[in-house]
C-alpha cells in the first residue's frame, strides 16, 4: 500500500532548519573528525606522618601485692620519609602527669615503658623513662619509608608499634584513681 | 534490608572514634591507674632458733623479724599484721602451744615495729586456733616503697618434763589491709 502525504512548502522549511541545527550542535567526532590533546599533570610529594592512639589506657596490677601496674598500648601511624637523606621519629611525652595529687608521678619517674614490634622503623631500645618535660623516643625512623603498598614500601598499613608500660606501686600512694594524658608525636623530612 | 545496613553503619562510625583517634601529626591518650589498699610481708628470718641463755631453766628466747608493705585506705582503712601457730611443737613429748604438759607453759612474744605501724602492747601468747595481734594500723598508713621493719620476740618456758631433743613449729604471719 502507498500513502501519499501531501507537504507544503512552510513544513519543508521547517524540517530543513532543524537537519541544519543538529549539524552544526553535534560532536565532532560524528562529523568526522578527531585531535590530540596533552595535559602535564604533577604532583609535590612530601615527607609525612600521621600517628593514632586509642583513647585510653588502663593500668592494671594482678597477682602478688605491691607488683607494678602495667598496660600495653598499640600505637598507629602512617609515614613517608625522604629517599636518602629523610628521616623520622615518633615520640611520647606526658602532656598532663597523673592528677589528684597523692597518687603516682610521671616527673618523679616512675612511668617507664619498652617498644617492640615496630612494622615500620626501628622500635626504641631498652627501658624508657616518661617524661613530662622533654619527647622520649617510640621509633626512629630512617630514609626511604613509606607506609602500606608493599614493595619498597611496608606491607602493613597502618604500621603499628606496641608500647608496654609500667607504673610502680608504691605504698606511698593514696588509694584511689589517678590519671594522667600522653601525647604521641611523629615526624617526618 | 536496606535500613539495618544504614543502622550498623551508623553504629560503627560511632564505635570507632573511642577505639581509636583519627590519624594526625599528634595523638594523645588518657592514662588511668586506680590505687587499692594492699599488703604484703616476708619474713626475713626463715628459721628462728630458740635458745637458753644463761642460768639454768631460763626460757628458750629468739627473734624473727619480718618486713612489710602496707598501704590502707584514706579515712576508713585499717590494717593488721596477726601470727598463729600453724603446726604445733614436734616431735612428741616437748613443748606444746596447743596441749603444753604443765599449765602455765606457753609460747609468748613481745613486739616491735615504727610507725606507721603500733606493734602489739605488752606479751601475747601464741595459739594454733586464733590469730594473736603483731601490729595494727589506722586509715591512710602506708609503709616504705623498700618496706618497714618489724619483729617478734619470742620467749618458750623451759619445762624440765620436756624431753632432750630439737623441737620445731612453724609460725604463720598473716598482712591485711583495707
Amino acid at each position: 500500500m502507498v500513502s501519499i502525504r501531501a507537504i507544503g512548502s512552510c513544513a519543508l522549511v521547517t524540517r530543513f532548519t532543524r537537519v541544519a541545527a543538529a549539524l552544526v550542535i553535534a560532536p565532532a567526532f560524528l562529523l568526522g573528525a578527531s585531535g590530540t590533546t596533552t595535559q602535564t599533570l604533577s604532583a609535590q610529594i612530601n615527607a609525612i606522618g600521621k600517628v593514632s592512639v586509642p583513647a585510653s589506657l588502663n593500668l592494671t596490677t594482678v597477682g602478688t601485692t605491691f607488683v607494678a601496674y602495667s598496660g600495653n598500648l598499640t600505637v598507629s601511624y602512617r609515614a613517608r620519609t625522604t629517599s636518602a637523606t629523610g628521616s623520622g621519629s615518633l615520640t611520647m611525652r606526658a602532656t598532663a602527669d597523673f592528677s589528684p595529687a597523692g597518687g603516682p608521678s610521671v616527673a618523679s619517674g616512675q612511668l617507664t615503658y619498652t617498644c617492640s614490634a615496630a612494622s615500620l622503623g626501628v622500635a626504641c631500645s631498652g627501658t624508657q623513662t616518661a617524661s613530662t618535660a622533654s619527647q622520649t623516643s617510640v621509633v626512629t625512623l630512617g630514609a626511604s619509608l613509606c607506609t602500606g603498598g608493599g614493595g619498597s614500601c611496608s606491607a602493613a598499613n597502618p604500621n603499628t608499634v606496641l608500647s608496654t608500660f609500667t607504673l610502680s606501686n608504691n605504698p606511698a600512694y593514696k588509694t584511689g584513681t589517678y590519671s594522667a594524658t600522653l601525647t604521641f608525636t611523629i615526624s617526618a623530612i | 534490608m536496606k535500613r539495618n545496613y544504614i543502622l550498623a553503619l551508623a553504629a560503627a562510625l560511632l564505635v570507632a572514634p573511642a577505639t581509636y583517634g583519627q590519624f594526625a601529626a599528634t595523638g594523645t591518650t588518657n592514662l588511668s591507674v586506680t590505687v587499692s589498699a594492699e599488703a604484703a610481708l616476708q619474713v626475713t628470718t626463715s628459721t628462728t632458733t630458740l635458745t637458753a641463755i644463761g642460768t639454768i631453766f631460763n626460757p628458750y628466747t629468739g627473734t624473727t623479724n619480718l618486713t612489710y608493705k602496707i598501704r590502707t585506705t584514706q579515712a576508713t582503712g585499717t590494717g593488721s599484721v596477726t601470727l598463729k601457730v600453724t603446726s604445733d611443737f614436734s616431735p612428741a613429748n616437748g613443748p606444746s602451744v596447743a596441749t603444753p604438759p604443765t599449765a602455765g607453759d606457753a609460747l609468748t612474744y613481745t613486739c616491735t615495729g615504727a610507725a606507721p605501724a603500733t606493734a602489739c602492747s605488752g606479751s601475747q601468747t601464741a595459739s594454733t586456733t586464733a590469730s594473736t595481734s603483731v601490729a595494727t594500723f589506722g586509715a591512710g598508713a602506708s609503709s616504705a616503697n623498700a618496706g618497714n621493719s618489724a619483729s617478734t620476740v619470742w620467749s618458750l618456758t623451759n619445762d624440765p618434763v620436756y624431753h632432750t631433743g630439737a623441737y620445731s613449729a612453724t609460725v604463720t604471719y598473716t598482712i591485711s589491709a583495707t
